[in-house]
């Protein structure tokens, strides 16, 4: 029983650190209409950022996570300005095939830059753990799930009692009705992406204490990322915030009674299963919203 | 870059072959391919490997070379098990080579292998570890160190003669987990665990394989605590034993014993990332490394001192010597065989014979049919203080072997 509830913890905490890297490739998805396969390349960008602040100027990651976010934020806003949106008309294939050639240029350029070495910050408390009623909760992964429902609730504050949060909602429900009302759809397609990428640098900031960087370091977390985004609904940021909880509470509890390597056939099993039961998610709004 | 390297190179060669180059051109020289991965994701520990052929060349030519012959090589850049083929056709068709030296990976070495042996290329394997290098029945391949196996059968057989002693307590009563990460390397290590801890009445009590890519670690971790395991058995890279070692701490799990098979165990990375403290009695089988009793490992001090006056920094792995002991055991059985001809060459490997401790790496030399090298044994080694000491064998130790994992 003991076990039982170590487990459900872990995977909770766990999968508040999903929920916040799903979080920015569903608001990419959902608004911008891209599969951002680089979403894990962001991801180390903003590792390699925070290691760099913290080696030359002895940040702690906590701290960095202000100038990562907006780091990241530019990051994205360049990347949705001079690579998707000259293909936006283009076929979906192709802006597929940028993202993913971005991702590949990224990983090489960080193999150029820094090797195939892992480099971490210095221990701080963040890596310690807490004993609460006999079981242990790891410090970074408290302030994880605190941030992850922080930012859900942010977001959704920022989406529903703000202009620009409007005008990004109505972008997304239909691009050419908002741009007849006056919303200048291809501004808030930078902003919307630049908001994704900042929950990347969020996620990285956070990532950084617990996980030594490596160039291919996203790929460890990107492809459960995308499991998350479908199984919560493609577009919708509740549904990958639950979604992300699922997919935590799946792995640590598969890893333990099943078997540590069958915990990704769990998971995309039941990925599977959506697809095929409901193609439009568990938090989806039905056909024709996707 | 590369095209300018070559141009130079043939103009170098064009000097050398003209009648003016005064009498060293006379003696010619004997060209051997060295292939590694010298880019790419491999290259950091590839180049590593490199540097010991690269001492072990100056070396001999200072002393004359191979037959009064001087050695001159020609790098191949093998990136990718497509590429290793691509390179290593190259080497032996266009370059001529009288031999290739490499390769680090057990990849990039079955698939180069393939090449050199259809091309009656000898091929010297200094560093890669998968054993079917060695067990496909070419005549021309051979390889200086240890195979997976070698590795795995230290691994069990030091929790019986080593950690069980230090313990006090029977080998048998011990519980051991084997855990690996699951690709290739992985899987071939902890069968080879299986089969030796089977053969030698161990008590496994869990095998858990993970995937190296996996963020979260402790399902394995409480599996192994609920099992009540004392020994841990890990097959692991960098990011998979940092992740165990940080979630050991968090999950207060703490065996007695945990032992890794090389890989991410033996870098000072590892260490840093985890913590010395952390890291601090942490057992380690691998190549020999530079904490090892000079008397077990003859050259090694000189190896070290020769390696810093070229590169300017301490070895970074052990890699280097590995490569550079394999590399002059080679160069003897050439100049021996007093030709390059594949099956003199294969002769005189064949009647090498060197005793164990007597070569820089500590290690022996009397090679197989199969042209495996049955001499070379990994050493045990624990991380001790932030630095890695050879522990096990006796006369190859440093330091005393010490109980227990961690500073918790």
């Amino acid at each position: 029983m003991d076990v039982l509830i170590q487990l459900v913890l872990n995977g909770i905490l766990l999968g508040s650190m999903y929920a916040i890297i799903s979080v920015g490739l569903t608001l990419i998805f959902g608004i911008v209409r891209v599969v951002n396969f680089a979403h894990g390349e962001f991801l180390m960008v903003g590792m390699y950022a925070a290691y760099l602040l913290a080696a030359k100027f002895g940040l702690h990651p906590y701290a960095s996570a202000v100038p990562v976010v907006l780091l990241l934020f530019a990051l994205g806003a360049l990347v949705q300005r001079f690579i998707i949106q000259p293909l936006l008309s283009a076929d979906e294939h192709i802006q597929i095939f940028a993202t993913v050639g971005l991702s590949t240029a990224l990983v090489n350029l960080a193999l150029l830059l820094f090797g195939a070495d892992l480099y971490s910050v210095p221990p701080s408390a963040a890596q310690g753990s807490v004993m609460v009623g006999g079981f242990s909760l790891v410090k970074g992964q408290i302030v994880m799930f605190v941030c992850a429902l922080a930012l859900v609730a942010g977001l959704h504050l920022f989406m529903q009692s703000t202009a620009l949060g409007r005008a990004i909602r109505a972008t997304a429900q239909n691009r050419n009705a908002a741009l007849l009302m006056g919303v200048k759809v291809d501004q808030i397609y930078v902003i919307a992406f630049g908001m994704g990428a900042a929950c990347v640098g969020l996620a990285s900031a956070l990532v950084m204490p617990l996980y030594p960087v490596t160039p291919t370091i996203g790929t460890y977390f990107v492809l459960t990322a995308f499991v998350v985004v479908v199984l919560g609904g493609m577009r919708s940021m509740y549904g990958a915030f639950f979604g992300a909880m699922i997919i935590g509470l799946v792995d640590s509890l598969s890893g333990y009674y099943i078997a540590p390597d069958l915990k990704e056939v769990v998971y995309f099993a039941i990925f599977l299963l959506i697809l095929i039961f409901k193609p439009t998610g568990l938090f989806g709004l039905g056909r024709g919203t996707e | 870059m590369k095209s300018f390297a070559r141009a130079a190179l043939a103009a170098a060669l064009l000097v050398a072959a003209s009648p003016f180059a005064g009498p060293a051109a006379a003696q010619g020289t004997v060209k051997f391919g060295a292939l590694y991965p010298f880019s790419g994701g491999l290259a950091l520990l590839g180049d590593e490997s490199f540097r010991g052929f690269e001492l072990a060349v100056e070396e001999r030519n200072a002393a004359g070379g191979i037959d009064g012959k001087k050695i001159e090589f020609i790098k191949g850049d093998a990136v990718d098990p497509n590429q290793a083929v691509g390179e290593a056709r190259r080497l032996t068709s266009v370059d001529k080579v009288s031999a290739i030296f490499g390769t680090y990976s057990s990849s990039l070495s079955l698939a180069a292998t393939q090449v050199t042996e259809l091309a009656g290329v000898p091929y010297f394997e200094l560093g890669a570890v998968s054993d079917p290098i060695t067990e496909r029945g070419f005549k021309y391949v051979f390889r200086t160190n240890a195979t997976a196996r070698d590795f795995a059968n230290r691994m069990v057989d030091s929790v019986i003669e080593a950690v069980a002693p230090a313990l006090g307590v029977k080998p048998t009563d011990l519980k051991v987990g084997i855990i690996h990460e699951d690709s290739l390397y992985g899987q071939t290590v902890s069968g080879y665990q299986k089969t030796r801890a089977k053969e030698k009445g161990l008590n496994v009590v869990e095998i858990l394989p993970y995937s190296a890519k996996s963020v979260d670690l402790t399902p394995v971790i409480l599996r192994l605590k609920s099992a009540g395991v004392d020994v841990v058995l890990q097959t692991s890279y960098q990011n998979d034993t940092v992740l165990f070692f940080r979630q050991m701490k968090d999950q207060g799990y703490k065996p007695k014993a945990v032992m890794g098979a090389g890989g991410g165990y033996s870098t000072r990375d590892t260490m840093q990332a985890v913590g010395a403290e952390n890291m601090e009695g942490a057992l380690d089988v691998d190549f020999t490394q530079f904490n090892t009793n000079p008397k077990a490992a003859p050259g090694l001090t000189d190896f070290v001192a020769k390696y810093k006056a070229k590169y300017g920094i301490e070895p970074r792995s052990g890699h280097s010597l590995a490569n550079y002991m394999g590399a002059k055991v080679f160069f003897d059985a050439i100049a021996d065989a007093k030709s390059t001809d594949a099956d003199k060459v294969r002769a005189a490997v064949l009647k090498v014979d060197i005793p164990v401790g007597q070569t820089a790496t500590g290690w022996g030399a009397k090679f197989s049919e199969q042209g495996q090298n049955t001499r070379a044994q990994p050493f045990l080694m624990q991380w001790q203080g932030g630095n890695l000491v050879t522990v096990f064998p006796e006369a190859a130790a440093v330091a005393k072997l010490k109980t227990g994992v961690g500073a918790n």
